[in-house]
């Protein structure tokens, strides 16, 4: 006989008997990997939109040149003058909105440009008006329309841009750039230079050429720079997720445990036999091993063609929170890379193998004659709940130990460590909690549900250890539901407690999106109505702080100080915003101090059109609205570097006593910008916050899925292994409905200890991520708070849906025909 | 008198622009500079150099062309399209028989391209008056040149009081002054070396609004450097029909720098040999036969290479054979040899800028 066809016998031919299990099992696994490929895919599709497609049209380039507030145009002559065989090329980039309200992206660039080259094709050059791309909408020799700024500018269509990747579904606007330059008001200034060097030039060597010729206060990056600072804003934000989706990873790796567990038991009297035939202890040991590899890699086959198709559905996801946290970024598409599959599957192998060491070694130590005795005993008992104590005290203290190291490259690594440890400590306690549980619950049991509640108790204490499995997976799960619950709540109640105290203004006014600036002179008028007492006009400016994209903005300190309430966890307010006006000084947002390391006192220095200026920083204040952080200026000490008055957005403080809104909303007639009233505001900040967090509950709901997969399946292996004792209940009078009701129980008592062990497990995780992973990751710091309500309906949600688990094993339950079971040995 | 850029239709006649009528009194260093006031311009360097045994031709050329439909507008963008600038760089390898050339084409912009009084540049590119010589600068990754040129003689003013006309009518003319014998030196920089080099240049700048009708085609321009210190300007204009058109002049300088202007009946100018071009298809007599009675004159043309025509890679500029040549002349029953440039437009069908 080969061995092939022991494996066979041995390992694949019980899988098949039970194809239910079995299934249930792979479906976790394959859960498991898809979630974990489906976030990385989508996380890559996401943050790949940042090369966005006006990045790809601006065309290859070795370096670019930018600038807060635009570099002056005479940059790019001195550029094209040097003695160097460069190639120059000036773009403006800007936005508008197309007369349905959607978003276009203005690119301006020299239509004579490459006129002259080699590979220009014959028609190329100058161009009368507008080049577009099809999702315009408008056909060549038509107009196309768009609103910049108060204005509608129309310009004919000189010609439709073939679609590529980088203009399919993008609605895009190329014009030449004197057109772009004067309809966007950008006169005397570009918005980018790109740089080619030449052959044989070295990127240094060009650098150093470059800096020597250009104006102080210009950025001279790396082309494609920006792109490379997006991708490492969002890493750690990335990294989050990812090791989120992990989560339904581990969970799955408690049910190939447990699976493996049922295998040994059932098979201890094959394994006698093996082992007395001749097989040694490696093989046994290789056999049970073996059954977990086909379980991980069925599972993680069909877990990478489902991970695909569950990518398409949470790019948007990924998206939305890219969008509301970071910047505008429209999701690339998804590409299955052979290194993300390649991780995601070798995970679900990983993990699997690691979770059925324990059971293979179990059964590669079973004594032949020990195994060959009669009977199928239930797998004797031989955990010392003491000891496992003991470990899982041991790693809790790591865990609380590695929870106070720094973050390692920005990302909280050790805290990530610290969530595992937990995970772990709180998997090794299981036993003795479902022993201690059990126990403690008999008497209750007995109580409410009679003699069925304690046989359901007694079977569940004499399989203690399959138990305790079920329950840490579950607990696992419950806790990840419960500590990203309580994380995203206490967040969420932090952020209304701050934009009550932020948003003291009655009436803000911003363009739709929050993309694009405004002209002051709508402030100065609204201003000017006798029903407003103050406005605070604000205006930020993208900018790139030491590699990093960030945040410069303005606003007017006399205002805050009076009306506002931002507060300060670092310098004092009121002298703060009191200096502002009279100096080059800013305050930084939280995000922004952490992120890089500054405090009140120290010094920044910032390019502001064309010349570095050093700006000392007063304080830090809380901010939840931009992650990227943010630094604040007066507005009237900006205007003397930057003078360009056009307004991001406006607060507007009204009278006592009295609503401007009609007068505001007269004014506005015709132009393009959004009146939100402080409610309203207030309302879409915590809409876009829940669209924030809508792929965390996403992956939440899949780790409970498995882990509720998970229970149904063990159920099933229990009701199928006490098939006898089932029908010897029966023959002893039992109803159906009364052994239903034990497998029920059973189910009962299972939830109940996951979801107390999933509690105190979910608030130390929760404890970790506000305190350390989020902190460490983003910067932020959070209130802790109890989201009473989530927490009680999400636990309530597992716990039903732990005993609708037992449904159908125990429908299998109380079908087993009493005699046939009986009489099978 | 050179390149045919067909600028412009006969019916955009004028816009504002100024036309180059008889009477227009030169003054330099002034006229070296922009006119602005003119549609087209253009300043043409060509020079015959060499390094010991080696032997180049060169030419570095920069139009400037206004573009009417930006014209009377003030204000705007620096971009708007109000001065296109073309510029042609050639170097003909003759001992290596290779020809190289490059173009570009700018819009004046913030600095990128334009005309000074004392500059002219085309990116970094440039020819640059600075000490009573001239100072030009043009570089690819294949070639470059880098050139002091010194004037040996004062400039000539081409054609009768200070017009060259080229066709019938008022106008049909332009403002054309040479500067024919430039003692060169500097190098040239070929397959990534340079070379120091040394020999004679040849500048042409010539100014107009509207001067050819709209049946002149093209032209064939011959520029000649002889060795007993005289130079021979002479060009004639083609019809659409092939033939050689009544308009044509020369300008004969004498050793002194005297400029003796030549009619159309006072020199005879025969196509010899063609060559065929592989790129463009075009057929251009590389070969010539030219006399001047009146200076007891005859002189056989050959190119110093017969690849030398520089291909257009757009619709804005024409495709055209300027080259290195070398004249064996017999003057007064006695021999006299001369190097020059040739060059020969129109053949490759015409051309049209910005429409």
């Amino acid at each position: 006989m080969g061995w092939g066809l022991i494996l066979w016998r041995v390992l694949l031919r019980p899988l098949r008997r039970e194809p239910a299990r079995a299934g249930l099992t792979v479906l976790a696994v394959a859960l498991g990997v898809a979630v974990t490929l489906a976030i990385d895919l989508a996380g890559e599709a996401a943050a790949g939109s940042f090369r966005s497609s006006v990045e790809t049209l601006a065309g290859e380039a070795d370096f670019e040149i930018t600038a807060i507030g635009g570099v002056p145009e005479e940059t790019v002559g001195a550029l094209a003058r040097l003695p160097l065989d460069l190639r120059v090329r000036a773009r403006i980039e800007a936005a508008g909105f197309a007369p349905d309200g959607g978003f276009v992206n203005i690119l301006g660039a020299d239509f004579l440009e490459g006129a002259d080259e080699a590979a220009a094709p014959a028609e190329g050059g100058m161009r009368r008006g507008a080049l577009v791309s099809a999702a315009m909408g408008v056909a060549a020799a038509g107009e196309v329309r768009v609103r910049v700024g108060e204005r509608t500018l129309a310009w004919p269509v000189a010609g439709v841009l073939p679609a590529t990747a980088a203009t399919r579904g993008v609605r895009l606007v190329l014009l030449d750039i004197a057109d772009a330059q004067e309809s966007v008001g950008r006169l005397g200034f570009v918005d980018r230079i790109l740089i080619r060097g030449p052959r044989g030039m070295s990127p240094e060597q060009l650098e150093e050429a470059l800096r020597g010729s250009l104006p102080d206060g210009v950025l001279l990056q790396p082309a494609g720079a920006s792109t490379e600072e997006n991708r490492k804003m969002l890493r750690a934000f990335r990294w989050n997720l990812r090791i989120l989706s992990y989560i339904a990873l581990i969970v799955g790796g408690f049910l190939i445990y447990n699976t493996i567990s049922v295998s040994v038991v059932r098979r201890r009297a094959d394994i006698g036999i093996l082992r007395a035939l001749g097989a040694g202890r490696a093989f046994v040991l290789g056999v049970f091993l073996a059954e977990a590899l086909a379980i991980a890699l069925v599972g993680s086959a069909a877990g990478v063609g489902l991970g695909r198709l569950l990518a398409e559905g949470s790019v948007a996801m990924i998206a939305g929170t890219v969008n509301a946290l970071y910047v505008g970024s429209r999701p690339g598409a998804i590409v299955l890379t052979g290194p993300a599959v390649w991780l995601a599957a070798s995970g679900g192998v990983v993990v699997a193998l690691v979770a059925a060491w324990a059971p293979a070694r179990e059964a590669a130590g079973v004594a032949p004659a020990d195994a060959m005795g009669r009977g199928r005993k239930e797998y004797r008992e031989r955990l010392r709940a003491g000891r496992l104590f003991g470990w899982s005290a041991a790693l809790a203290a790591a865990a609380f130990a590695l929870a106070r190291l720094g973050p390692v490259d920005g990302k909280p690594f050790f805290g990530y460590g610290a969530a595992l440890l937990a995970v772990a400590a709180g998997a090794l306690a299981a036993p003795g909690l479902t022993r201690w549980g059990v126990r403690a619950a008999q008497a209750a049991a007995v109580q409410l549900a009679g003699i069925e509640g304690l046989l359901a108790l007694r079977s569940l204490g004499a399989t203690t250890r399959r138990t305790s499995v079920l329950v840490a997976a579950l607990a696992t799960a419950v806790a990840m539901m419960a500590s990203v619950g309580i994380m995203v709540g206490s967040f969420r109640e932090t952020m209304i407690v701050w934009l009550g105290d932020q948003l003291k203004a009655d009436y803000f006014l911003a363009r739709p999106g929050r993309s694009g600036t405004f002209d002051a002179a709508l402030a100065d008028r609204i201003a000017g109505l006798p029903e407003v007492a103050a406005v605070d006009r604000f205006r930020m400016y993208p900018i790139s702080f030491r590699g990093l994209p960030s945040v410069l903005a303005s606003g007017e300190s006399r205002v805050v100080l009076t009306s506002g309430m931002t507060r300060f966890l670092d310098g004092d307010r009121e002298d703060a915003l009191d200096a502002l006006p009279s100096c080059d000084c800013v305050i930084a947002s939280e995000p922004f101090a952490t992120k890089h390391g500054v405090r009140a006192g120290q010094t920044v220095e910032l390019p502001l059109a064309g010349r570095m200026v050093r700006l000392r920083v007063l304080g830090v204040f809380y901010d939840y609205g931009n992650e990227r952080g943010m630094l604040v200026m007066d507005r009237g000490r900006m205007l003397r570097h930057l003078p360009d008055t056009a307004l991001t957005s406006l607060a507007i403080y009204a009278k006592p006593g009295s609503d401007p809104r009609a007068a505001i909303e007269r004014l506005l007639a015709g132009a393009e910008v959004l009146l939100a009233s402080n409610a309203e505001l207030r309302r879409g900040a915590v809409t876009v916050f829940d669209r924030t967090f809508a792929i965390t509950y996403a992956l939440e709901l899949v780790a409970i899925l498995v882990a509720v997969m998970g229970v149904a399946g063990a159920l099933l292996a229990l009701v199928i292994d006490r098939r006898r004792e089932l029908g010897l209940l029966r023959f002893l009078g039992a109803s159906r409905g009364q052994v239903r009701k034990v497998i029920l129980c059973e189910a009962g008592m299972i939830g109940l200890l996951a979801n107390g062990a999933g509690l105190v497990l979910g608030v130390a995780l929760a404890l970790l991520l506000v305190f350390v992973i989020n902190k460490q990751s983003f910067g932020w710091t959070i209130q802790f708070h109890w989201p009473v309500a989530a927490l009680v309906s999400g636990l309530t949600v597992v716990y039903a849906a732990t005993v609708a688990a037992a449904i159908y094993p125990g429908r299998v339950a109380a079908r087993l025909n009493p005699i046939e079971v009986m009489h099978e040995e | 008198m050179r390149l045919l850029l067909c600028l412009v239709s006969a019916a955009a006649l004028g816009a504002d622009f100024r036309l180059a009528l008889p009477g227009y009194r030169f003054e330099f260093p002034r006229d070296h500079g922009p006119h602005e006031e003119f549609r087209t311009e253009w300043w043409y360097f060509t020079g015959n150099v060499s390094a010991g045994e080696r032997e180049f031709g060169y030419e570095l050329t920069f139009f400037r062309q206004a573009v009417d439909e930006e014209q009377g507008r003030e204000g705007g963008s620096a971009w708007r399209l109000r001065q296109i600038y073309l510029t042609h760089f050639a170097v003909s390898r003759i001992s290596g028989g290779r020809f190289h050339h490059a173009s570009r084409l700018n819009r004046a912009g913030p600095g990128i391209a334009g005309a000074l009084p004392g500059r002219v540049w085309n990116g970094n590119w440039s020819a640059v008056w600075k000490d009573g010589a001239i100072h030009l600068v043009a570089s690819t990754e294949e070639f470059g040149v880098k050139l002091t040129l010194i004037p040996d003689k004062p400039p000539v003013i081409h054609g009768v009081n200070g017009v060259s006309q080229k066709a019938e009518g008022a106008g049909r003319a332009s403002h054309y002054v040479s500067l024919t014998r430039l003692r060169t030196t500097g190098e040239i920089t070929v397959e990534g070396k340079p070379v120091a080099v040394s020999g004679l240049s040849w500048m042409d700048h010539e100014f107009f609004t509207n001067q050819l009708t709209e049946d002149q085609t093209g032209w064939d321009w011959l520029s000649l450097q002889f060795e007993d210190s005289t130079e021979l300007m002479l060009v004639r204009i083609r019809r659409r029909d092939g033939a050689a058109d009544g308009f044509a002049s020369g300008t004969m300088v004498d050793v002194r720098g005297a400029g003796r202007h030549l009619t159309a009946a006072a020199f005879t100018m025969t196509p010899g040999a063609t060559w065929k071009s592989p790129a463009s298809g075009a057929e251009y007599s590389v070969e010539w036969r030219i006399e001047v009675p009146g200076e007891s004159m005859a002189c056989s043309i050959k190119p110093a290479l017969r690849e030398q025509e520089l291909v257009s890679r757009n619709r804005f500029s024409p495709t055209y054979w300027e080259g290195a040549v070398r004249a064996e002349c017999r003057r007064d029953g006695r021999p006299v040899r001369g190097r020059g440039y040739l060059e020969m437009t129109g053949y490759a069908g015409a051309v049209q800028l910005s429409r």
